[in-house]
């Protein structure tokens, strides 16, 4: 006798159906389970027995067979107890046949559910599909959020026999309101002074630019970095939806947020925390946990050279491709890039009042670390000096509020172009409108050295994001901001 | 290659001063005009370099001939502010001229001597680079200048030194006050406490140098869009009386056609021939 119940496995920043079957054979008992589970899936095998059993209900005393397919798509977790189980009483007929249905939860021995690492993807399955989806009753108003899901809460296995015995003849779980495990982002208002650097943080929102952050220790790098995800729009909905999926993979919980995601991995973390990988099923990476949000990295010159080149891939194509045995697993990856870094070893170099202990070859050194491909990916570099104690007198600056509502204007007229301006190649920038004064200054910086022939690209594109800001056309002033914008590294 | 001796009518004329007046080598020319003397630190602060480099753009752009000695910090940073106006400056060393140190000056050094300078050094060919010989430079330094300018300076230091041995010789000794819960300016601060006259930037000391040496140097124009010291990028509104979006329209500009230019956060004057 056999049955069939569907659960889901989590897949790069994506959610895929499994197909968990059961057979119930006419030989001695006996318990197998196929189909590239890991060592906690394999487990389960005794969660299951006990929950079963513990549940009042009989466990078949006859060879029990759970095959979860695709077969060649590697599963992990706990999260097919619960679904191997209904398999199992639906193939000894104690159950009705399964109610078409997306089943998730961890088992424990005494029959509870416990909370899945994956019911996230079961909601997001179920609402693609059309049909209901089971989930532990810890966070099933927390995944309810996805929008034409249809949650349903168990707290036991006998609670889940009985409804999906009922045939789901259950009021669906109320998405819970508002998103309140996400603190807000930090507001600008709390930024003083260092009105070039908020600019440049305006205009990196804005036109959705990567952007290098540079100067002396304690000038506040870090504090402007993580106040971008409060001047971005917010997500779109299938973007928050592919963000906590992603987060769900990671293990970092189930809520979705439409607040844009800042990560800031230190600069010790590994090649796998950064890009993502590690062993058995890759997992998502920090960069893929920054997809539609921000990547800020600290002590950019720190971190070692053979992990800023693996960002080069994701800077390009907004994905990550983690290669095993066999197969390849793709995340998303499109994040903003917000480098900072100290402008010489000790930090101090460029100080007014603390002296740089460094030697003029050890600065250069430091600076080389960051040559080449990756620099040229931003847009924007401005230097970032440490505020000088009056600076902490007067009021605060200007709100995010408002500083976001100019972005998200800059940003509609952008998207109606087609990509935000930071994501178009030299190629396409180069075809955008531009004045003559505009273009005449731009050849004139060239002439006099000012800009690169390579820097062209990128001060186009800041031009567009600074008109754009304005909802204009580039005019020379754009160009002429977009010049002072750029240097200084 | 052949040293300079005393009584050679090239020979400069204050090191005569000295009880044993040394044979120089010299690479590169000693300029003519009189020489003021800008000294400091080797760890500095920053602004201690904003006023060694503008020290050494004024004096020189004034005419006058910088000589420092060519260690990192304020020394460097005063020949690099006479090379940026194409000024005449003077580095004396304390070692071989085929042993320039630090070896990251080179450049700067060469640089002295492309604009009509000269790196100049009592020691023959082949003289490492030690320790002891750097306060027997000074007293070259000291003896050769009309007047001696203390940029930045710890209590104890090479820049010390050379204060005292020209205030023994007789030339007035500047010093440029700084922080008094700072280090590296509680020598300037106590040279000040013990005679040496304040001074608050170059045009300042070209002023007093008018009156107390005799020096006559022609005025420098401050009609630029920024001062010759520079400012930071973040001051530019304040001092321009804009918002920083006009600020930065107008930099933009002014960078594009060459009449400033930067240095980390600071606007600086462009260089003009």
């Amino acid at each position: 006798m056999y049955s069939s119940v569907l659960s889901v496995a989590l897949v790069g920043g994506d959610a895929r159906v499994v197909h968990v079957e059961a057979a119930v054979g006419r030989n001695k008992e006996g318990f197998r389970l196929s189909g590239l589970p890991d060592t906690a899936l394999r487990e389960a095998k005794d969660r299951v027995r006990s929950a079963i059993t513990a549940s009042g209900i009989e466990f078949p005393h006859r060879e029990v067979t759970i095959n979860l397919a695709p077969a060649d798509l590697r599963k992990r977790g706990s999260d097919y107890d619960l679904p191997i189980a209904l398999a199992i009483l639906a193939a000894d007929r104690q159950i009705a046949d399964m109610a078409r249905a997306v089943i998730v939860g961890e088992l424990a021995l005494d029959g509870k559910v416990r909370r899945g690492g994956s019911s996230l993807g079961a909601a997001v399955i179920g609402s693609r599909l059309g049909i209901p989806c089971l989930v532990s009753r810890e966070h099933a108003a927390q995944v309810a959020v996805v929008p034409g899901s249809e949650v349903h809460a168990v707290e036991t296995l006998s609670e889940a026999v009985s409804l999906v015995s009922s045939g789901l003849q259950a009021q669906p779980t109320v998405p819970e309101g508002g998103e309140s495990d996400a603190p807000e982002p930090p507001d600008m208002r709390d930024i003083r002074g260092q009105s070039f650097a908020r600019r440049a943080l305006e205009v990196a929102a804005a036109g959705g630019h990567h952007l290098l952050l540079h100067g002396p220790p304690g000038g506040g790098k870090t504090m402007l970095a993580r106040r971008l995800p409060g001047i971005l729009p917010g997500l779109e909905e299938r973007h928050a939806i592919e963000v906590a999926l992603v987060k769900s993979n990671a293990g970092l919980g189930d809520s979705v947020s439409y607040v844009p995601p800042f990560r800031a991995p230190h600069h010790t973390a590994t090649r796998a925390a950064l890009v993502g990988g590690g062993s058995g099923m890759p997992t998502p990476g920090e960069i893929s946990l920054a997809h539609c949000g921000v990547l800020f990295l600290d002590e950019l010159a720190e971190f070692p050279r053979s992990h800023l080149d693996a960002l080069r891939q994701p800077l390009e194509e907004g994905a990550v491709v983690i290669s095993r045995q066999g197969s390849s697993v793709r995340f998303p990856a499109r994040f903003q890039l917000i480098g900072a870094t100290n402008p010489c070893p000790c930090g101090y170099w460029g100080d007014r009042r603390r002296p740089c202990t460094c030697t003029g070859p050890g600065r250069d050194r430091y600076r080389q670390r960051l040559s080449g491909p990756l620099l040229d990916r931003f847009d924007l570099a401005v230097h970032v000096k440490r505020v000088a104690a009056d600076d902490f007198k007067g009021g605060g600056g200007e709100a995010s509020a408002p500083v976001a509502r100019r972005v998200a204007s800059a940003r509609d007229i952008q998207l109606a172009r087609g990509a935000v301006n930071g994501d178009l190649p030299d190629s396409l920038v180069q075809e955008l409108p531009i004045s003559g004064t505009a273009r005449d200054l731009l050849l004139r910086s060239l002439q006099s050295s000012a800009i690169t022939a390579r820097g062209v690209g990128r001060v186009r594109r800041v031009s567009q994001t600074l008109a754009d800001l304005d909802g204009t056309d580039v005019g020379e002033e754009h160009v002429a901001e977009a010049l002072s914008l750029r240097g200084g590294w | 290659m052949k040293p300079l001796l005393p009584g050679d009518p090239a020979y400069p004329p204050g090191l005569n001063d000295l009880e044993e007046p040394p044979p120089l080598y010299i690479r590169g020319r000693i300029p003519d005009g009189p020489c003021v003397a800008v000294v400091g630190t080797r760890s500095c602060t920053r602004y201690g370099v904003d006023i060694g480099e503008s020290m050494g753009r004024q004096l020189a752009s004034a005419g006058l001939v910088t000589v420092s000695g060519l260690a990192r910090g304020i020394d460097a940073a005063a020949h690099r502010g006479t090379v940026t106006v194409r000024g005449h400056g003077v580095a004396i060393l304390g070692s071989g001229l085929d042993h320039i140190y630090p070896r990251e000056n080179i450049g700067l050094a060469q640089s002295l001597v492309e604009h009509g300078g000269a790196v100049v050094s009592e020691y023959p060919n082949g003289t490492p680079p030690d320790r002891w010989r750097f306060p027997a430079r000074n007293r070259l330094i000291a003896a050769m200048s009309v007047a001696v300018v203390v940029v930045e300076s710890r209590v104890t230091g090479g820049a010390q030194i050379t204060a005292v041995l020209a205030a023994e010789m007789g030339r007035p000794v500047f010093a440029v006050p700084g922080d008094v819960d700072r280090e590296s300016s509680a020598g300037t601060n106590r040279l000040i406490r013990d005679g040496a006259i304040p001074v608050f930037g170059g045009q300042d000391l070209l002023d007093e140098l008018s009156v107390l040496a005799g020096v006559d140097a022609r005025p420098v124009g401050l009609n630029g869009p920024v001062p010759a010291g520079g400012l930071d990028i973040d001051d530019l509104p304040d001092h321009w009386g804009c918002t920083i979006k006009e600020a930065l329209v107008r930099l933009g500009r002014l960078e594009a056609s060459g009449e400033v230019r930067r240095l980390g956060d600071r606007i600086l004057p462009a260089i003009r021939d």
